[in-house]
């Protein structure tokens, strides 16, 4: 929504505030403008400077060096330029931090990479996880259940008055399901 | 347990990371649509002769340029219209301009395609839509027979006098 605006109110911005904008221009004149980075027009941001002397900011150069990376060349004389071969300029006031150290806006290929592997390696770890806690606790886990079985539903009969012959099937199951979990575990510590 | 939460947990990591991709791409556009704001500003200050160029209605992304031929060529005095689209990694990668009013030249095919190298691998973040279309007039008068698109125009261009007659005559059809 916000880019339909930009290009909604743009060319009327560019149009009306013609005036203006000139003015702002001529205000900010020549010297000003020598500090522009060649790349966004802009006063430079993050400024650094190429050996060949040409001022950029520093999420420019980076973009435009990650858009070719197998011939990285000056925007402006097209010498061999590269991450290494530029100087960050430090402005009184400004800030001491080499702009080159601070994470410039990376291009999506980039971006989606971490967020996958993050992803499977998260996937990875809790299905090991499970897995080996099933496999323990499986047989306690049966035996515990028929336990629970039986007991409400003695609980069941008392307060409720439970069909006797629905008890009477329950509790031959959970009988049946007990031997089985014995038999189980006795079949788990003899083998 | 841990396996109900994770996927939510992951889930909710993607759509992070969706959001976030979002604001990227809004800023990139943004920082495209003001560069093409300060090259319009420059492009009218200039007051260069023979080129001019502005958004075509309200999308700051496709332009609409003139140029005019230039003097002491074939092409002096004739007008052509060209459409410049801008894509969302401008100015790191190049604008595609064609041809709208149609062009005999040897580097212009018949669909407005135009060869010229700053267009394609000489690409600079430097280059805007002034020095584009200097560069196109500057071709119009020096033409690349090298390498043409087509064929005929640059057969045609070592005699001078038939191609400015040939070359007058396909402009007034385009008019007609």
């Amino acid at each position: 929504m916000a880019v339909d605006e930009e290009s909604d109110t743009s060319p009327r911005n560019s149009t009306g505030g013609e005036n203006t904008e000139n003015k702002r221009n001529e205000g900010r004149g020549e010297e000003e403008r020598a500090f522009e980075c060649n790349i966004c027009l802009d006063t430079a941001k993050d400024a650094v400077i190429s050996m060949c002397g040409h001022l950029f900011c520093w999420p420019c150069l980076h973009q435009w060096l990650e858009t070719r990376p197998n011939r990285q060349s000056c925007p402006v004389c097209k010498a061999a330029i590269s991450r290494d071969k530029v100087i960050p300029l430090y402005g009184r006031g400004g800030s001491k931090e080499d702009p080159r150290e601070k994470l410039p806006p990376r291009p999506q290929g980039q971006r989606t990479e971490p967020e996958n592997t993050g992803a499977f390696s998260n996937f990875g770890f809790d299905g090991g996880f499970q897995m080996s806690f099933g496999i323990g606790a499986f047989p306690f886990g049966l035996f515990a259940s028929t336990f629970n079985f039986g007991d409400p539903v003695i609980r069941g009969h008392g307060a409720h008055g439970t069909n006797p012959a629905n008890l009477e099937d329950e509790r031959f199951l959970s009988q049946l399901f007990l031997w089985v979990a014995i038999l189980f575990i006795f079949w788990l510590l003899v083998a | 347990m841990a396996q109900n939460i994770d996927p939510v947990n992951g889930s909710n990591n993607s759509i992070s990371m969706k959001d976030g991709d979002g604001p990227t791409s809004a800023t990139k556009h943004q920082s495209t649509s003001k560069r093409l704001q300060q090259e319009l500003l420059t492009l009218m200050m200039s007051g260069d002769k023979g080129i001019s160029a502005f958004p075509d209605g309200d999308d700051v992304f496709s332009w609409i340029g003139t140029i005019i031929g230039p003097q002491g060529t074939v092409y002096e005095g004739l007008v052509y219209k060209l459409s410049l689209t801008f894509p969302n990694g401008y100015p790191f990668t190049a604008p595609t301009v064609k041809f709208v009013t149609p062009c005999f030249h040897p580097n212009v095919d018949t669909y407005g395609n135009i060869c010229l190298d700053i267009l394609k691998d000489k690409w600079s973040a430097l280059y805007d839509v002034r020095t584009i279309l200097l560069s196109i007039q500057s071709l119009l008068g020096d033409p690349n027979n090298d390498s043409p698109l087509n064929g005929q125009a640059a057969q045609l261009w070592s005699d001078q006098v038939a191609y400015k007659k040939l070359l007058l005559e396909k402009f007034q059809d385009t008019k007609s």
